[in-house]
């Protein structure tokens, strides 16, 4: 099965055009042309009008459920997801940052989605392993069925074979590029909190100046808050304009606590988030 | 005075300028080139075509630290930083970057203000401005041609190269970069036929087309005051913007900075650190009051300071065209689409 760009694409315009002209929502968060054809940026379709610069093609990864705490509540939104976003939906829901009634989901069956900068295909590294939205009310496309299917843990494998002190020589040597842009915070559809910690200056949690420790403390304290809610995007590590690999500890922190608490983030609108919801026989092997 | 040697020998001349001072060039790194100081002859690397962070952090640092103290003590034993500087030699700057040192001076030192640490650092280093090859398509994301820089412009440089296949040419264009030639011993004379190419290299790239042309610095100004109100504008132009900082870091002509007092266990330093208009905090009031809540205030913002208040106070641009804010973006926000659309086709023709 080989997915068709431009069929996508035809179908986001098609339903974005039908929404807003029945006005059932009053904006489409989609895909627009950007500067050239491998930078395409996220683009919010007001009119009926202005569906034509809607655009879809295998460098649109944004993920634009991070876009949907900007607008106020009670806005109706259509939003264009692939797999990954609409586990950002469904944990933004969780989270009840946003309501389901309120979203129209526009679900994007699809693989084979690259990095824009690196061109490599992002499948196996980010995107959860998965192609077909978990949720969605209108499918632009027919379910991917057959492509093999990569755990979203596989790349995991070199990061854990090391040592703990390898680890922490790996992150140190990492954090220690971080610039503090906060670009990975900014391209987070889980990071809505107003201020973050590291903004706050009453406490203050960390240094605003990028040296070791202060990196450390905000990746770590980030990473954390991040605890069964990243959904594996991948936004932050493709944000990041020094290449620091954050799926990495992600993954490692999402597959912990799928192993601990049998759930992973943003995969029902039924569940709540792991670490929020209390159950009798959670796991207590933390404490072993 | 045009001298040569060779890409090969170039860990030969690095290694000549360490002994010399502080080496400041492009090294290879994971996520692509940026100016370090160089502590092995052997990491010069030539073969690049920018840096991620501009050339400016070796005259504004990202953290430069002002006053040390301890905490429970006295002020009086606080002390001031000193900076020892040595000559520093900045190996290998794009013709856009250097220009972007005469947009920064104005701010550091041009107002009457002077800026110690800008100052010094200015005053003890020697440019080595390196022409873009224009043999390669030039990067989608740039337009300093339409800012009048050319692809292989001298100009604001203190020795200038060219780089020919394996041939390395250096002129000097000022005193001080002929002042520091004289004590090279290695470089040789170049011969006629390189003095032609030079010479006709650096013409060719005043020809040498990045993304737009013609542009009436004026009418921008104007065409900004007009729209300042318009939120809808701003509201679409800002639609995708993560309002992250990425793109004021890595601008060579923005100059915002914090002044914070970290503290480490009983060590405190007073230092500046950079900051970025387009952080929600940037202009947070002590009252809690915060007159840019939203992303298009601060877009806006850091658009118009560059192409329509800073040509109202200082005449010029603050933007040189490197095209960095809007390759290292995550969401592809151009600022010269941007401008584009501010001015709609008045002025402009596209190429």
């Amino acid at each position: 099965m080989v997915i068709s760009f431009k069929q996508i694409e035809e179908k986001l315009k098609t339903e974005a055009k039908r929404l807003l002209g029945e006005s059932q929502v009053s904006i489409v968060l989609a895909y627009g042309k950007g500067y050239d054809e491998n930078h395409p940026m996220p683009y919010v379709a007001r009119n009926p009008s202005d569906v034509d610069n809607i655009v879809f093609n295998e460098y649109c990864n944004y993920n634009l459920a991070r876009y949907l705490v900007r607008y106020p509540a009670g806005t109706k939104i259509a939003v264009a997801v692939k797999a990954a976003d609409s586990r950002a939906v469904i944990q933004l829901i969780q989270e009840e940052k946003v309501k389901r009634e309120d979203l129209v989901l526009l679900g994007i069956p699809v693989y084979g989605m690259k990095n824009p900068k690196t061109h490599e295909i992002i499948d196996g590294k980010t995107t959860g392993g998965l192609y077909n939205p978990v949720l969605y009310d209108i499918l632009l496309g027919d379910e991917v069925h057959g492509q093999a299917i990569q755990s979203p843990y596989d790349v995991l494998a070199a990061y854990e074979s090391m040592d703990k002190e390898a680890r922490f020589a790996f992150w140190k040597k990492e954090f220690d590029k971080c610039i503090r842009c906060y670009a990975c915070r900014k391209a987070c559809p889980m990071c809505y909190c107003d201020p973050c910690f590291i903004d706050q200056t009453k406490p203050k949690w960390g240094d605003k100046s990028p040296q070791s420790h202060g990196n450390l403390m905000y990746h770590l304290t980030r990473f954390h808050h991040l605890a069964g809610r990243c959904i594996d995007c991948g936004e932050c590590s493709r944000a990041c304009p020094v290449d620091i690999p954050l799926y990495l500890f992600h993954k490692k922190v999402a597959k912990a606590c799928e192993e601990m608490f049998g759930q992973a983030a943003g995969m029902s609108i039924e569940d709540k988030p792991a670490l929020v919801n209390f159950r009798v026989d959670d796991s207590d092997k933390f404490l072993e | 005075m045009l001298k040569k040697t060779t890409i090969d020998k170039l860990p030969e001349l690095a290694a000549a300028l360490m002994e010399k001072g502080t080496l400041v060039a492009p090294i290879k790194e994971d996520a692509g080139f940026n100016f370090r100081e160089i502590t092995d002859a052997k990491q010069v690397d030539l073969i690049f075509h920018n840096t991620i962070i501009s050339p400016k952090s070796a005259f504004f640092p990202q953290m430069e630290d002002f006053v040390r103290y301890q905490t429970g003590k006295s002020i009086l034993e606080a002390a001031p930083v000193e900076l020892n500087l040595k000559p520093t030699f900045l190996f290998g700057v794009r013709p856009c970057d250097v220009k972007s040192f005469q947009i920064m001076d104005i701010h550091f030192s041009g107002t009457g203000v002077v800026d110690p640490y800008w100052q010094k650092r200015r005053e003890a280093t020697t440019i080595f401005g390196f022409a873009f090859d224009m043999n390669e398509a030039a990067d989608a994301a740039e337009f300093y041609h339409t800012l009048g820089i050319g692809a292989a412009d001298p100009e604001g440089s203190d020795i200038f190269m060219v780089r020919k296949d394996d041939i390395l040419m250096l002129k000097v264009i000022t005193p001080k970069g002929e002042k520091l030639m004289a004590g090279l011993s290695f470089p040789t004379d170049a011969s006629a036929d390189e003095i032609k190419y030079f010479d006709d290299y650096i013409a060719k790239g005043h020809d040498y087309k990045t993304r737009y042309t013609c542009v009436d610095t004026e009418a921008i100004a104007r065409e900004f005051e007009s729209i300042f109100d318009n939120s809808d504008f701003w509201t679409k132009i800002s639609d995708a913007c993560l309002s992250c900082g990425v793109c004021t870091f890595v601008c060579p002509t923005c100059y915002c900075f914090d002044i914070c007092d970290e503290t480490l266990f009983s060590q405190g330093t007073r230092r500046r650190v950079w900051d970025a208009c387009m952080f929600t905090d940037f202009t947070l009031e002590a009252s809690g009051h915060n007159p840019r809540t939203k992303v298009y205030q601060r877009l806006r913002q850091k658009v118009c300071h560059k192409y329509s208040y800073h040509i109202r106070k200082y005449g010029v641009i603050s933007c040189v065209g490197c095209g960095r804010c809007t390759r290292y973006c995550p969401v592809n926000i151009d600022i010269f689409s941007i401008v584009e659309e501010a001015v709609k086709a008045k002025w402009y023709k596209r190429l």
